[in-house]
């Protein structure tokens, strides 16, 4: 149980545009463990979503390049043959997209839709998949699950048809379930109950859950674990209360800087600066800065290496004291041992790329602490 | 039948490359962005545009070949007093039907005139009735497109379905009604095409106009009091140019070929004056003992349509937004 | 309610051309055989004849124009749907191929095809092959047309050329419409959840991707039928096949009034009929409008 049911290393996804080669996915790493939660929090064009679609291999081949390793249950997904990888999408990992109403084809119904998913992946008959496929709607709340079978996607409200989606994602009791924005769409009561339906899920099913999403809102709800990605990189991650509440990273800082109700209980010790929004548009993956990814939007801008040199990312400060004492400060997979265990989370380090960090528990990253006198005050000026 | 106005929706709104799904600009799984690429400027362009239109046009090496052959084609039709021999429509039995050779590149025909000389004058003929045609079209077209969308209510229902009337009628048999109305000749050939087309600049006109009356600047100026005209003229015409700059094209190659074809059922431009689907008439009687004379008309009309139908699909390449902002905007 | 919407415009159509006609049937009528009618009243009387199938007598044969159009609508049909055989047998494949691979060589050698293809004169095209299977190879009749109850053989061997003329005209048409329909289905979300849940790249094609984008195929093929039911009058003159395109040019040139007036009717009614019958086919084929 100690294995995660994914292991992403290194992810790195370079798509080829008019304009030049886009580095979009620029050396992510991180874990899932069994039935823990994964956010993956950023602002569109930060490569959330295409560091998923490169994980089941649904990015068009001749545009993206994809490296690195992304082990699925011990099975790296990025190094499989076609076939494999078509085996794999569906009973190893599951996926709900952002949009409901262009998620599903609108010209088969939801019945065919589930059957053929459940099919693909064992001898089953169109009748005994049918079932599983009524007795999914049932699992995931659709109302009259059997006369839906033979309904139009068009024929659904938006909260039903992304219920619908969430049935095909689930059909074949997938280890990973991967959801891309998958309450974005949806109004907040919708969105509300789909949560709770996926927690539900994950709870019964042991799954282990990718959310991405830009709503920090959603993120305090469900996440484990969050991870902050701008411009292609991770440029912090750790628990859900270190992140939110002692945020390290400038561009984290703003991000929470523009939700109002977690702006203000701050930890006591950590002064937030008040950044309603971070303003400027993040880099064009074509052109990315030499240095850190977020210096041309940068408000702290308080170590002139930040410029030139890409800050690595390492640990900012240990929640529970001891336990990453094996924790090495700069590479980046022994970082994370495993989240599986419920005790374990705590003790999560907490990580950014950064020099402007201010340590919330007072010591810096030892890797940085060195050579880095971060002005750290400076921060809150504005 | 080739001569109909491209049926279905109007070609401009089939953006064929911008719609590529792996458009790499935006990813799969692609996000909010989508809307600030594919949705309407909701401020208003910057104005003198033409010239990163001419730029864009000149990556795109097909637009640009067929351009320069199209301009060569108009130098030719402009002078073609000066390029064409003498006496092209003067009879010389001697000469008759001669195959190609240095004195007459394209040969001679049945009457002894030289070929050449004559597609020459006769691109002039197929251009003039192209230009009238279009430029009767695009006129009227225009204007009742800008009147029905700018109106809208009774004057865009009574407007438009009188242009769909017209629209849902085969183009070839409506220009061949009208010729029977008023009978063979070059003028009436170019309104019978004019009057076929209006439609379809019409639909073009009225769409953008939909698109872009609702815009903020539009109704931005409307409440600072700007009359009816100078919104026409300043805010509204100018957005929905590019499509119809678009469709004067793609409406030039067809206009060119329904001439053709008119002419070639007799009806259209009237001997002895040289058109090319006169000529293309006159020659297929001969088809089996000198190929030449159908040929070379036909190779003219084909040239010339094709070069108008591609530089109106580079027109559309540069001047639709999605694909300019694929070239040149921000993206991600 | 869709169906209604579409009958609309094309009844006016009839109208106004009827009128049209009727003043110059009025003109022609009185000049002939002295009828003084007020021309209201002469419209209404030839739309109520033409209600009961009563198209008049042509000016020049004297047949009814209900017979010579019956005489001539076997050929017409015949080439019509031989030519949309034909356009789709180019531009499904053709369309699809250039939209799997976009800005390969092969999507670069189709756009040329259909460039080409909705660029070349048809009647020139016509003549040329002609002038090649006819003249030089001489493999082919070079035009008329034999009823099939008459000589298969022969009816194939007259309806090839035509046929492959207006089919590369149309298909044309079509592929640019299948190209562009089918990268819009292989772009949409749902070929990604298709996929994503782990199906065949066959199963995603056909029921994810073709299914979805021969949905358009339907409207632009009933357009394309239309037009050529509606008689493709220079091809039909360049292969001497006895079509409607063919009778109606000749009564412009005899000035044949009664038959011109009632080619156009039919063909205004062939409009309308193929409109209704996409409308109900899309009715069938697309749940989204369905109820």
């Amino acid at each position: 149980m100690n294995q995660p049911v994914l292991a992403v290393e290194d992810l790195r996804v370079r798509l080829r545009t008019p304009r030049g080669p886009a580095d979009v996915v620029n050396g992510l790493s991180y874990t899932v463990g069994a039935g823990e939660t994964v956010a993956v929090v950023g602002e569109s064009g930060s490569g959330k979503s295409v560091s998923v679609l490169a994980l089941l291999g649904l990015l068009p081949a001749r545009v993206a390049t994809v490296t690195g390793t992304a082990r699925l249950q011990g099975e790296d997904l990025l190094a499989m043959s076609p076939d494999r990888l078509r085996e794999v999408r569906g009973p190893g990992a599951g996926m709900v997209f952002q949009d409901p109403m262009t998620s599903l084809n609108p010209v088969l119904t939801i019945g065919r839709q589930l059957v053929e998913g459940i099919r693909a992946h064992g001898d089953v008959s169109k009748p005994a998949a049918r079932a599983r496929a009524a007795d999914l709607l049932r699992e995931v709340g659709l109302p009259d699950p059997d006369r839906a079978l033979d309904r139009y996607p068009h024929e659904l409200s938006g909260g039903m048809r992304q219920r619908v989606v969430i049935a095909i994602a689930l059909s074949n009791s997938p280890s990973l379930l991967i959801a891309d924005e998958a309450t974005t769409a949806l109004d907040v009561t919708v969105q509300a109950q789909i949560i709770d339906l996926v927690e539900k899920l994950q709870d019964e099913h042991g799954t282990g859950v990718i959310w991405i999403t830009h709503d920090l809102g959603v993120v305090a709800g469900i996440a484990d674990r969050v991870l902050v990605m701008y411009g292609g990189r991770c440029v912090e991650d750790g628990t859900v209360d270190d992140v939110l509440e002692r945020p390290a990273h400038p561009y984290t800082r703003g991000l929470l800087g523009s939700l109002p109700d977690l702006a203000a209980p701050v930890g006591p010790d950590g002064e937030v600066p008040e950044l309603t929004a971070v303003p400027g548009l993040p880099p064009p993956p074509t052109d990315l800065p030499p240095g850190c990814v977020f210096w041309p939007r940068c408000p702290v801008r308080s170590d002139p290496r930040c410029e030139d040199e890409q800050p690595p990312l390492a640990i900012v400060s240990r929640a529970a004291a001891g336990a990453g004492a094996t924790a090495s400060g700069t590479t980046v997979s022994g970082a994370t041992p495993s989240g599986a265990h419920e005790g374990d989370r705590a003790h999560l380090p907490h990580r950014a790329a950064t020099w402007c960090a201010e340590g919330t528990s007072g010591t810096g990253s030892p890797a940085v602490a060195g050579t880095s006198g971060t002005g750290s005050p400076s921060g809150g000026a504005r | 039948m080739s001569i109909q106005p491209t049926p279905g929706p109007p070609p401009y709104q089939e953006p064929d490359d911008a719609r590529r799904p792996e458009t790499p600009e935006e990813p799969p799984g692609g996000s909010p962005q989508r809307e600030t690429q594919s949705g309407p400027p909701s401020l208003r362009p910057a104005r003198p545009r033409w010239r990163e239109t001419l730029s864009l046009l000149a990556h795109n090496p097909t637009a640009a070949i067929a351009s320069l052959v199209l301009l060569f084609i108009v130098i030719v039709a402009v002078f073609d007093d000066t390029f064409a021999s003498e006496g092209a429509n003067d009879i010389s039995v001697d000469e008759r039907l001669q195959s190609p050779s240095w004195a007459h590149p394209f040969g001679t025909d049945d009457l002894g005139r030289d070929i050449l000389s004559r597609v020459i004058l006769g691109a002039s003929v197929s251009l003039k009735v192209g230009f009238f045609a279009v430029g009767f079209a695009l006129v009227a077209g225009t204007l009742i497109g800008l009147l029905a969308g700018y109106y809208g209510k009774w004057v865009d229902d009574v407007l438009m379905r009188f242009m769909d009337m017209l629209f849902a009628f085969p183009a070839v048999l409506l220009a061949i009604a009208v010729l029977a109305v008023r009978g063979p000749g070059s003028g009436n050939t170019a309104l019978a095409i004019g009057i076929v087309y209006t439609p379809i600049f019409a639909r073009v006109t009225r769409a953008s106009v939909l698109g872009v009356r609702e815009e903020v600047y539009v109704r931005a100026s409307r409440s600072v009091g700007a009359s009816d005209w100078r919104l026409l003229t300043r805010h509204i015409l100018p957005n929905a140019a590019p499509p119809i700059i678009v469709q004067t094209s793609i409406s030039l190659a067809f206009a060119v070929l329904a001439e053709a074809a008119l002419s070639f059922l007799g009806l259209g431009t009237q001997p002895p004056n040289p058109s090319w689907g006169l000529m293309l008439a006159e020659g297929r009687g001969y088809i089996e003992l000198a190929w030449w004379l159908a040929f070379f008309p036909g190779m003219a009309i084909f040239l010339t349509v094709l070069c108008f139908n591609l530089l109106g699909d580079g027109l559309r390449d540069a001047l639709d937004p999605r694909q300019r902002t694929l070239m040149a905007g921000g993206g991600k | 309610m869709f169906g209604l919407v579409h009958l609309v415009p094309g009844d006016p159509v009839r109208l106004a051309l009827g009128t049209r006609f009727s003043q110059e049937t009025y003109d022609a009528l009185r000049e002939r055989s002295g009828l003084d009618q007020p021309l209201v009243e002469q419209f209404f009387t030839w739309f109520g004849r033409a209600l009961t199938g009563d198209l008049g007598v042509s000016f020049r044969s004297g047949e009814t124009v209900t017979s010579q159009i019956a005489e001539r609508l076997p050929a017409t049909l015949t080439l019509a749907f031989a030519s949309i055989l034909v356009a789709l047998l180019i531009a499904i494949p053709l369309g699809t191929v250039s939209a799997l691979r976009p800005r390969s060589l092969v999507d670069r050698v189709a756009t040329v095809i259909s460039q080409f293809g909705i660029s070349v004169p048809d009647f020139w095209m016509g003549i040329v092959l002609i002038l090649v299977f006819a003249g030089t190879l001489g493999w082919l009749p070079s035009g008329g047309y034999v009823p099939i109850s008459e000589d298969p053989g022969a009816w194939l061997q007259r309806l090839l050329m035509p046929a492959l003329v207006t089919g590369v005209v149309s298909g044309s048409v079509i592929t640019r419409f299948v190209r562009s329909s089918m990268l819009e289905a292989l772009g949409s979300d749902h070929v990604r959840t298709a996929q994503a849940k782990g199906l065949g790249t066959r199963q995603v094609f056909t029921w994810h991707v073709l299914r979805n984008a021969l949905l358009p195929l339907v409207t632009v093929t009933g357009v394309q039928l239309a037009y050529l039911l509606s008689g493709v009058v220079v091809v039909e003159i360049v292969f001497s096949w006895p079509g409607l395109g063919q009778l109606a040019l000749q009564a412009v040139e005899a000035r044949d009034y009664p038959v011109l007036q009632g080619a156009i009717l039919l063909f205004a009614v062939v409009f309308l009929v193929i409109n209704l019958i996409v409308d109900l086919l899309y009715t069938a084929i697309d749940p989204r409008i369905r109820r």
